[in-house]
């Protein structure tokens, strides 16, 4: 985000340089005051003046296109006020006045109308800006972005911009970067060289909608007259293809491993509740509920307090999601579940009627509404990694906090003093209170430690779902299936399961539908506990 | 919050306490109108509106003195979005409350089990939500637009040289009636404009459903193999929208890209969502709230007014397209009854034909007394930063609304 | 390890009479359902009451058939709705496919679905008793597949519990497709008629209501004769302690069994009776929340007595009926306080209350069930 808007402050600058020279030569962008009165037209008036840019931008001067970059700019950013026949471009959305565009004179805006982009101006304005920015950049940054924005619409971009901007380019990295672009850019040009330099530029940039631009060349008369053309066109699809098909297996492997991660810290408190006390606890998927809306609060606190670190509250949220969800957990325990301990079917009702409970305290409180998180950069959008293989950072982010949760985890029970109380009262009770654990203490300390490993899935499943106050109740079967599954009291075992519920999950929906999927996964846990009713990683068990 | 109790309900207590007790009698200058919107369960966060909007334009016509010269008492309920209790809490209200017309449903599931209650009864119950058209009883008013009246236009826009040209179609519902309907009538439509099979695509995910990384790689794979334009026409319900959109976005496909039309998408489902990266995608509805009106403005304000004075649990400044329809409905109920002069379902029913009223969206409401339709206008909204739709298009008048689509 | 998997605790058993002279409360409970039948057919109150007098015999059914398994058998099901709902589809395609037969209006189901004649497995259904006997029977074989390969191999306690929630989580999953064919999420509604006569009738609800206090009635007093009896000990037996039964030569599998296919056909009676006084059935009754809400209902009635689940059944749900149009807000409230008060303080339920046991469990030996 403040990438972002960083740049477009500076093209800001830049362009009002540009507005307010006087303006030269005879193209359609040099009437600056007619380009803007077209821009407050009805769509056909706005394509046909952007069409018009598009068209001459091979040739058109430096400021007039930063002229246009700002007058498009201020358009996608509804800045642009429209009032009779002039045009006002403001500062920021919602000021009273601002330039107008003709004159450069200062003016109020009231009762003017901002015009609304339909879907296809909106793409032509998108690559008109990139072009203006591509030529008018003023950093290497900036120019980049807008060589970016400009591949994006590579069909609509007229080769004199890719040739102009290659030959203006100082930087080496990015002169490389447009020629690479240009020189995709020529699928159909007339000269067979640049032909053959095209296939295998866009080979080199492997998407499936490269697949899709090389196959077409297949109708073209030279595929069945040329065999050298044949040739490179075949190995390009083949090397395309096959590196399209790599990335969709990474694409898939990584879909499975985030929704593993996410059934995985959803069910790793339970496991660790239900292996020693034996309580099924309906009401984890709230404690899930209860992180995400700690995580909430830390970042209503950072708001009003420390603004300026907005950014980091989901990082902040972490030890408070825990901790909040473990002192629920530990009250819960204290007044409810203590009492229960012989009856783990009535503690079961009990654990309903806290999720009841919960839920409603939390809907009378907040409201039943999906709550409002701002998305730190870190956990938004993505990155593309490899042909059509993207990484979104919130799932992976998601991912990373899993693995963070199954070290936290092994480390506490394998390496800690409670740890090695909680393993011997999960193997016998009663031998380990004989030797002086106090089991009821180990016990109210692990529903915390399991209570807050589910206000930690809180924090990481902000950026991925909505929160409300029924987010919990979606996760309840899938995660007893993957604790059950995994075999009570083994975090590793969790880890296996979650790991096979979401690969299995993943790998059948695309053939079968997310529902026929999702069916089919608990069919075949719920035949294979039939089976073997420990589960895949047995402890040990009485019959 | 909470109007925890109204007291309406003692006759129940006493009857389900002691069936012979005289119920109280009641003062004889209300008269009672019924509310069946959830305020918990699945549907809690958008449907839960509607019970406040509902009181609120019953407070409006009481200031005014009435109907008939009577007061409306308002009786709500929390069906809890569970379908068999709004069939049963509806006949409740028409049997033991004798409300003169009930407000309620979102999900067709929902208004599809009032139905047989309200039939029986013949009592009157005022749907204010868009919905899969085809059905047609003398009971139920259906305020929102039927698939002919208001997803055709949209689409058609869409595939028109306005919009963008569109040529394949990727249909993404939940798996119930509302999408699967509409679906059906898409492909008949298209396959009426010569538009091939091979070029849409239909998938369904389960009510509820939030895991859409590998729909939306599909939805990437699909944009980039050739055959023109690609849009998504998207009908999945309720916490699936924002859950879409979010992976919609983070996977880097922006409208100018693959447009998506967001068939029940309304600004509520864009609360805590980032909606830069989303610009551009549609929606279509009857009522937007950036709807210029005079009556829009006053709406706009009222609402934000009687969020404030009595603390209802939702935001001040979203007003989505079902408040107004059920703000509508109470009027158009009410314009009916003192038409009629009588709060007989009947006599209401006759009054009806030539109705109309000027609705926030600025459009003239009317019905026609064919059916129980209402003519809306039609919106359609493009997303934009401020978590809201502006308008990008909207009919030049209300359409005459078609029950029954001629296509599928 | 241990609570979890361990057999139920020890309690002392209660002392069995056979007939109805040894359990008051149950004979004070049929007594009250064969009279509020009489009641209805004598006094003919509101349709709209007898409706739910209906409603809530066919809840307590569907209880009783819980408590069987959970209160004598110590098998607590999360997935009975299920069974419910098996009775209730197939009753639901008794109904539709009778009025199509009847009037020749093609039911919604079929313009939906886009069927221009019924398909093969609705064949037959225009028939009551042959809808009743697949009913059951499709019931009993559903119970039987599932619990004979969970029983044999000895998944019992939670583990079961939760089993059996997955079971009938896959099964709403199913249901809510579309493809399944039985009109997906929206699920059946919009009967016309019972038998040929009207649904909405007086006539129909009165007789329908009566139906189910009967068999309601019936219900229990068969509950009865088979728990007090040789089978009944056994289930007592087997609940207490399943390894000492098998070590003294019973087969605790097909006693288990056979209860349990029992359990879920009268599961299903419930749900024949339950659809056409509601008059409509769609995957919410396989919601894993509804499954445990009979739980509830069992244990606040006070599960391991009939008369209990039957308390449970309609107390909850007259208080549902009521307070969610009365004072929604606070319903959630008043149904999790209930439960907790009942599953710390009562452990035999609301029963306790008429007994004045007041202690609480946690001071009791061995305290109630679980």
């Amino acid at each position: 985000m403040g990438e972002g808007v960083r740049f477009w402050i500076l093209s800001a600058f830049l362009v009002v340089a540009g507005l307010v020279q006087p303006a030269s030569g005879g193209t359609p962008v040099h009437d600056r005051a007619g380009f803007a009165v077209s821009l407050c037209g009805d769509g056909a008036a706005q394509s046909r003046a952007l069409d018009a840019l598009i068209r001459s931008s091979g040739e058109d001067a430096v400021d007039d296109l930063a002229a246009a970059g700002l007058l498009l700019r201020g358009l996608l950013e509804r800045r642009l006020v429209c009032l009779g026949d002039t045009a006002i471009l403001l500062d920021r959305i919602g000021a009273s006045d601002g330039r107008e565009v003709a004159s450069g004179a200062v003016r109020p805006a009231d009762g003017g109308r901002s015009p609304v982009l339909g879907l296809r101006q909106r793409a032509l304005v998108e690559t008109a800006l990139g072009i203006a920015t591509l030529v008018a950049g003023e950093t290497v940054e900036l120019r980049s972005k807008g060589l970016a924005a400009v591949e994006r619409r590579m069909a609509g971009v007229p080769d004199a911009v890719l040739a102009r901007a290659q030959e203006n380019e100082r930087d080496p990295g990015l002169k490389a970067a447009i020629g690479t672009a240009a020189q995709g850019a020529a699928l159909s040009s007339p000269d067979p060289v640049r032909r053959l330099a095209a296939i295998s530029a866009v080979a080199d940039a492997p998407s499936g909608a490269a697949v899709s631009r090389l196959s077409a060349l297949k109708s073209d008369p030279a595929y069945r007259g040329d065999p050298a053309f044949r040739a490179a066109l075949d190995v390009g699809i083949a090397r395309v293809e096959r590196a399209v098909w790599i990335g969709n297996g990474l694409a898939l492997l990584y879909n499975g491993l985030s929704f593993a991660s996410i059934l995985f810290m959803a069910a790793a408190g339970l496991a660790i509740i239900f292996g020693l006390m034996g309580v099924i606890n309906l009401a984890q998927g709230e404690f899930i509920m209860v992180g995400a809306y700690a995580a909430y609060g830390v970042q209503e606190t950072f708001r009003r307090f420390a603004p300026g670190f907005l950014d980091l509250y989901l990082v902040a949220a972490i030890p408070v999601a825990f901790l909040a969800a473990a002192l629920v957990g530990i009250l819960i325990e204290a007044l409810i579940l203590r009492h229960l301990y012989r009856r783990p079917l009535m503690s079961l009702l009990a654990t309903w009627a806290v999720s009841l409970f919960l839920i409603n305290l939390v809907r009378v409180a907040f409201g039943s509404q999906n709550l409002q998180f701002g998305m730190p950069s870190y956990v938004s959008g993505g990155v593309p990694l490899y042909a059509d293989f993207i990484v979104t950072w919130n799932r992976l982010f998601a991912i990373a906090f899993a693995a963070a949760t199954l070290v936290l985890t092994l480390l506490i029970l394998k390496r800690t003093p409670l740890g090695l109380d909680i393993r011997a009262v999960t193997q016998n009770r009663d031998i380990a209170a004989c030797l002086g654990i106090r089991t009821r203490r180990v016990d109210r300390l692990a529903f915390g430690f399991g209570s807050g490993l589910a206000g930690l899935a809180g924090v990481a499943l902000c950026p991925i779902y909505s929160v409300n106050p029924g987010m919990g109740a979606t996760f309840i079967v899938d995660s007893f299936m993957v604790v059950v599954l995994g075999g009570v009291g083994t975090v590793v075992g969790t880890l296996v399961a979650a790991l096979g519920i979401g690969g299995a999950n993943v790998l059948i929906e695309p053939f079968y539908g997310a529902v026929a999927a999702k069916v089919i996964v608990l069919a075949g846990i719920i035949l294979f506990l039939q089976r073997r009713p420990e589960g895949l990683f047995a402890v040990r068990r009485r019959r | 919050m909470v109007d925890v109790t109204r007291r309406h309900f003692i006759g129940t207590a006493a009857a389900l306490a002691a069936p012979a007790i005289i119920r109280p009698a009641w003062a004889a200058d209300t008269v009672k109108l019924g509310c069946l919107f959830s305020s918990s369960g699945t549907m809690a966060n958008i449907e839960g509106r509607l019970n406040h909007v509902v009181r609120m334009a019953a407070d409006g016509i009481n200031a005014k003195g009435g109907v008939n010269g009577r007061r409306i008492e308002v009786v709500t309920s929390d069906p809890a979005s569970d379908w068999p209790l709004y069939a049963q809490i509806g006949r409740q209200m028409l049997q033991q409350e004798k409300v003169a017309a009930l407000f309620g449903c979102w999900t067709s599931v929902s208004r599809k089990s009032v139905l047989p209650v309200v039939e029986q009864n013949d009592g009157l119950l005022f749907y204010p939500l868009h919905f899969e058209g085809d059905e047609n009883s003398k009971n139920v008013v259906y305020v929102n637009s039927p698939p002919a009246s208001s997803v055709l236009p949209a689409v058609d826009y869409l595939m028109g040289a306005e919009g963008v040209g569109a040529k394949r179609f990727f249909m993404i519902g939940s798996d119930y009636v509302w999408p699967r309907t509409i679906n059906k009538q898409l492909k008949a439509y298209w396959t009426s404009k010569g538009v091939a099979a091979t070029a849409w695509r239909e998938e369904y995910v389960p009510l509820g459903f939030s895991n859409f990384q590998t729909l939306v790689n599909q939805i990437r794979s699909f944009a980039a193999e050739p055959g023109g334009q690609p849009i998504v026409v998207l009908t999945v319900v309720g916490s699936s929208i924002p859950d879409f959109l979010r992976e919609f976005a983070n996977q880097g496909i922006r409208a100018t890209d693959v447009p998506i039309l967001g068939l029940d998408m309304v600004e509520a489902d864009l609360e805590g969502l980032d909606t830069a990266p989303l610009v551009g995608h549609l929606n279509c509805w009857a009522y937007l709230q950036a709807a210029k009106a005079e009556a829009n403005t006053r709406f706009l304000a009222d609402w934000a007014a009687y969020v404030k004075a009595k603390s209802v649990p939702f935001s001040a400044d979203t007003v989505i397209d079902p408040m107004v329809s059920a703000y509508d409905s109470v009027q158009l109920w009410a314009l009916a009854a003192a038409k009629a002069g009588s709060f007989d379902v009947p006599e209401v029913r006759k009054a009806f034909a030539g109705l109309s009223f000027a609705d926030p969206s600025g459009y003239t409401l009317t019905m026609t007394g064919e059916n129980n339709y209402v003519s809306r206008g039609v919106f359609i909204g493009s997303v934009n930063e401020k978590q809201g739709f502006d308008i990008l298009w909207q009919s030049p008048d209300a359409p005459k609304p078609v029950p029954f689509s001629p296509y599928g | 390890m241990r609570g979890a998997v361990e057999t139920l605790p020890v309690t002392a058993s209660r002392r069995f009479v056979p007939g109805l002279g040894g359990d008051p409360l149950l004979a004070g409970v049929i007594a009250l359902v064969l009279s509020a039948a009489l009641v209805i057919v004598l006094l003919q109150p509101a349709p709209y009451l007898v409706n739910m007098v209906g409603q809530f015999a066919a809840f307590a059914i569907l209880a009783v058939s819980l408590d069987l398994v959970w209160g004598y058998l110590g098998i607590l099901s999360l997935g009975h709705g299920l069974f419910f709902a098996v009775g209730g589809y197939v009753c639901a395609m008794h109904l539709l496919s009778h009025a199509y037969a009847v009037t020749g209006v093609a039911p919604d189901l079929m313009q939906f679905m886009g069927w221009k004649t019924l398909p093969l497995y609705w064949s037959g259904l225009t028939s009551a008793p042959y809808a009743l006997v697949v009913a059951l029977v499709l019931s009993a074989a559903i119970a039987f597949v599932f619990g004979y390969a969970s029983f044999r191999s000895r998944v019992n306690g939670v583990y079961f519990s939760i089993i059996s929630q997955a079971l009938v989580y896959v099964a709403m999953l199913l249901m809510f497709r579309n493809d399944t064919g039985l009109g997906g999420n929206n699920g059946m509604t919009g009967f016309p008629l019972l038998f040929g006569h009207p649904i909405g009738a007086p006539g129909v609800v009165t007789g329908l209501a009566v139906a189910t206090l009967l068999a309601l009635a019936l219900v229990l007093a068969g509950a009865r004769a088979l728990v007090v009896g040789r089978i009944g000990r056994r289930m007592l037996a087997c609940r207490d302690d399943e390894a000492r039964l098998r070590t003294l030569g019973y087969s605790t599998t097909r006693l288990k069994l056979g209860i349990w296919c029992l359990s879920a056909m009268i599961a299903a009676l419930a749900g024949i009776l339950y659809v056409p006084q509601v008059g409509i059935i769609n995957p919410r009754v396989l919601s894993p929340d509804l499954s445990i809400e009979i739980a509830v209902w069992v244990a606040i009635g006070g599960m391991g007595r009939l008369g209990g689940a039957v308390i449970g059944a309609v107390a909850v749900n007259a208080l549902k009926f009521w307070l969610s149009a009365a004072m929604p807000e606070a319903w959630p409230f008043i149904l999790s306080g209930l439960v907790l008060v009942v599953v710390l303080g009562l452990p035999n339920g609301l029963l306790d209350l008429a007994t004045l046991r007041l202690k609480p469990t946690w001071l009791r030996r061995g305290g109630g069930l679980g």
